[in-house]
């Protein structure tokens, strides 16, 4: 049996599955002979279910049971109701239908139910989105899922290669949706730069400018007045119009002209049956869809204008979707890049292939794993190699798993089957490993063969002695799109991952707890909060979970020393567990980060708050003066405007306005995000420059040539970063002087008396006060004595009572660690 | 200013985690030799090599995770995070 990489295409109204066996790609036709299947799930009164073109018939005449669309609410809470059946499922639960669907129709053709396999996902999906994509991965059977960006996997389909440099522009335009995305080689890597797109524009749009059309012809031929997109009677004359006017539209991409007909469309006034056959020409119908092809374009430039590249620079424009297919799209996108358009790929399958050739890469085969009859007589070898590389002289691992009487190789070599390269003979180790570097030859499938030899130079047969290595693209790892850390006591945060940071990730770091957790307490809790944004107060960042600390076996006193690990797998499932070596306890939790659900009354309450934040940050922004946060914040009153006229739509069941509305939100609050942080930054900016004097006293006094050093380096760059005004890269700076401070503080041993001293002056701020005062009572007599290790030893057992105030805890999502 | 034995304690495990220490790179390999050393070292570990199992630092040595070693190779792909890593590493490395 071949090896078998399998990819899928999950998309919003139509899924495709292909295979990759390592020589071709090929896209597996459904029951029906498609290799398209619409992604919609009916379930029966009884309870049964059907899948995709079967149930893509009742989308018209049963909606209620009938789902389609779902890709748009994954990650969300959002149960979809199937009141027949009385059932309800969350999106991936559908999405797991599909996928089912499209791995049986794989296993008809396979003879076996593929194990994994790589999904594709859109590149604006965050976190929770892509969790929830690989939950129905699993939910539908397969072992180990992958995902990659859709764009990558087009750009992977047609041929994408680093030697030929420069930039590559995707355009997917689907059935609702345009998405747009640069895509670059960057340090060997396959990525995308930026993308953008439109939410409302798709192959829908052509089909509504076409019925809009044949409806002004049925007007003046039939006077049919009443047939009107605002009048609910005439849903379902439109629905059948629009159909038609959707297979003329697809014709019209093969040829010249064709006809709309509808046959016993309606009645008209004198009650005779109206015959639709209205003759279009592709000129007639370009000239209904000039403005959108232009709509798209404009998303192109504008994407081009933000991330500061010229169309000259784009060497190859690639379509994918069905609207993609329209000769007048095609022409005024290639006008506009010089006609650079990746010819003869089918744009309705490419992302599929792209996703198995990319199995390869990840090393997905699909097989099932053979029974051990099955293995061929030779000693026993793993061999680790990536299947796919960009790296033509990449390593390989082995090891050899000698059976009972079977003795270890002494000597391996490895051949290129082209008989052009052979790597000198290695030493197996003691522990049956070794490891030899190879050479590719480029952009074609390499295969190799491993041979064993003995002490006396004879041949020892192996398993499977032969493996394939492809030259070709390696890919970027999926970047995690915010930050995630840990919220302490002082409103700060305790960052674990950088945004940006590649999957999988796993961090330990040591915190303090605040205060007493009594034993055997159900209610006495502590809480660890683990949130995700950029900003350097906890509160202004998103809660994704907490950590609880209870029900401890033994009393915790303040100040017990925690270690928090945080897990994040390549979906984004995360898990949290802390550890306290004190009591040898250990908590766990999983996290799921979850798309807020957009429901029309979460909208409604998130516009109000929006509303009072936004007017907040008006009046301080025109009172304190502060130039750039009144600058950023000149968009909001427009946005804020259109917001309520979409809350209007939203109200009148306008789904696409709920949606609109949705990302208006976003938008608003970034900036409103971004006036705050403009705000803060005269305070970041004071913060900085004292903690520079303070370091600058230290150091040179107390601190080593090396600590100098450092010191030097981080206020360059922290001046950098005051002149570039760079908030984070300034917070960075600041976090590395404040090290270099404390490691020349610690080296002075008076600095045990100011450290008690500051503890003195802030008695108010302890969060056990007959605590501190004992302490600092006993501190005083340390102090007098000049018993420098008993005040230090005070000190540490009065650092974790003062976790900063009431109020920055409270905020801090009732952070119980420091 | 309050003793923060744990805020150092932290620092110094990042700074642990160097990519460059990592990785065993000197702080001028280029990305090519950044990858292929990342995909050996993720290769031993998944072979279960024990040399691979652990790495030294200036402070002696730590065990190595498939994380770490990924978390290494990310790291030192984005120019201006690598900027700062050299930086340490060789504060690490001059005495
Ligand atoms: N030959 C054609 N010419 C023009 N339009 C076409 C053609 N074939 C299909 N379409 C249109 O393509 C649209 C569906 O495209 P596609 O299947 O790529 O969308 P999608 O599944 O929504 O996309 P995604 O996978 O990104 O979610 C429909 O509007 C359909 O009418």
């Amino acid at each position: 049996m071949k090896s078998m990489y399998i990819g899928i295409d999950l998309g919003t109204t139509n899924s495709t599955i292909a295979s990759f066996d390592g020589e071709a790609v090929n896209v597996i036709a459904n029951p029906f002979g498609e290799n398209l299947t619409p992604s919609v799930v009916r379930i029966d009164p009884r309870g049964g279910t059907t899948i995709g073109r079967r149930a893509y018939r009742f989308l018209e005449s049963d909606p209620l049971n009938t789902r389609s669309e779902f890709k748009r609410l994954m990650g969300t809470e959002t149960k979809l109701e199937f009141p027949m059946a009385q059932q309800s499922f969350l999106p991936e639960e559908l999405s797991a239908q599909v996928l089912s669907s499209l791995l049986s129709d794989a296993s008809d053709l396979l003879g076996y139910q593929p194990k994994k396999a790589v999904i594709s996902t859109p590149a604006l999906f965050e976190l929770p989105q892509n969790h929830a994509t690989v939950q129905a991965g699993k939910l539908a059977g397969l072992e180990e899922v992958v995902l990659i960006q859709e764009p990558i996997a087009s750009a992977i389909a047609a041929g994408w290669r680093k030697e030929l440099g420069g930039m590559w522009l995707i355009f997917d335009l689907g059935g609702g949706t345009l998405d747009v995305s640069l895509l670059e080689t960057k340090d060997e890597r396959l990525r995308v730069v930026d993308h953008g797109g439109d939410n409302f524009l798709g192959g829908k749009d052509f089909d509504n400018a076409m019925v809009d059309w044949a409806l002004a012809k049925l007007h003046e031929q039939f006077g049919l007045s009443e047939v009107r997109r605002d009048n609910p009677e005439s849903r379902s004359i439109l629905n059948r119009l629009k159909a038609a006017c959707e297979q003329t539209k697809i014709e019209l991409s093969r040829v010249q002209r064709s006809m709309i007909s509808v046959p016993e469309l309606c009645r008209d006034a004198a009650g005779n049956s109206v015959e639709v056959e209205l003759e279009i020409t592709r000129a007639d119908y370009e000239a209904l869809i000039e403005s959108l092809v232009a709509r798209g374009l404009a998303v192109c430039l504008a994407l081009l204008e933000k991330a500061k590249v010229t169309p000259d620079e784009i060497i190859h424009v690639v379509f994918v979707g069905g609207p993609t297919l329209t000769p007048l799209l095609r022409q005024r996108i290639g006008d506009a890049f010089g006609g650079r358009i990746a010819e003869g790929i089918d744009p309705m399958t490419i992302v599929a292939r792209g996703a198995a050739l990319y199995a390869a890469t990840a090393g997905l085969d699909a097989r099932p794993n053979e029974p051990a009859a099955q293995q061929p007589a030779g000693l026993a070898v793993r061999v680790e190699y990536p299947p796919v590389t960009a790296d033509a002289e990449p390593f390989v691992v082995g090891r050899f798993i000698p059976g009972p009487d079977e003795l270890l190789p002494a000597k391996v070599l490895i051949k290129r089957d082209d008989s052009q390269f052979s790597t000198p003979e290695a030493t197996v180790t003691a522990e049956g490993t070794f490891v030899l570097q190879l050479q590719l030859q480029r952009h074609v499938r390499n295969l190799f063969h491993l041979s064993a030899f003995s002490e006396t130079g004879a041949p020892i047969p192996i398993q499977a002695p032969d493996f394939a290595i492809v030259h070709g693209v390696s890919i970027a790892d999926p970047p995690l799109s915010r930050s995630v850390g840990v919220a302490l006591s002082d409103d700060t945060v305790h960052v674990y991952f950088k945004k940006g940071t590649a999957l999988p990730a796993r961090k330990t770091f040591a915190h303090q707890t605040i205060r007493t957790v009594v034993a055997g307490s159900a209610e006495d809790l502590l809480s660890v909060p683990i949130i995700q944004g950029e900003f350097h107060r906890a509160h202004r960042n998103g809660l994704i979970g907490t950590l609880t600390i209870g029900g401890v076996k033994q009393t915790l006193p303040a100040g017990s020393r925690m270690e928090v690990t945080l897990h994040l797998d390549r979906s984004g499932q995360m898990q949290a567990r802390a550890d306290i070596p004190s009591i040898g306890q250990s908590f766990e939790n999983i996290v799921h980060i979850l798309v807020p659900t957009a429901t029309l009354e979460t909208l409604e309450q998130g516009l109000a708050s929006t509303e009072k934040r936004s007017a907040d940050l008006l009046r301080k922004g025109f009172s304190s003066g502060e130039k750039s946060a009144v600058k950023i914040l000149e968009s909001v009153p427009g946005l804020m405007l259109e917001a309520r006229r979409c809350i209007e739509s939203a109200r009148g069941d306008d789904p696409d306005a709920q949606q609109r509305l949705h990302r208006l939100l976003n938008e608003i609050d970034s900036a409103l995000d971004a006036a705050e942080e403009a705000f803060e930054w005269p305070q970041l900016v004071n913060e900085a420059n004292e903690q520079i004097q303070i370091a600058m006293a230290w150091v040179s006094g107390w601190g080593t040539p090396a600590e100098q050093r450092l010191l030097d380096q981080a206020m360059e760059k922290a001046s950098t970063a005051l002149q570039t005004a760079d908030a984070l890269e300034l917070d960075r700076q600041v976090k590395s002087i404040k090290a270099v401070t404390l490691a020349a503080v610690n080296r002075n041993p008076e600095s045990v008396y100011y450290d008690f001293e500051w503890y003195v002056e802030n008695i108010t701020l302890a969060t056990d006060l007959p605590r501190a005062t004992e302490l600092i009572n006993k501190g005083r007599g340390a102090a007098s004595n000049r018993d420098r290790d008993a005040l230090r030893a005070i000190n540490r057992q009065l650092y974790p009572l003062f976790p900063g105030t009431e109020e920055e805890r409270s905020k801090s999502y009732g952070s119980g660690v420091h | 200013m309050p003793e923060k034995n744990l805020a150092a304690e932290n620092m110094l495990r990042r700074h642990l985690a160097n990519p460059f220490l990592v990785l065993s790179l000197p702080v001028d390999a280029g990305i090519e030799q950044i990858e292929r050393q990342g995909q050996k070292i993720l290769m031993m570990l998944a072979a279960g090599m024990s040399e691979s199992a652990s790495y030294e630092t200036p402070l002696g040595t730590r065990s190595l995770s498939e994380e770490l070693v990924r978390e290494a190779i990310a790291e030192l792909r984005d120019p201006d995070r690598r900027l700062i890593h050299e930086w340490w590493a060789r504060a690490w490395r001059k005495p």
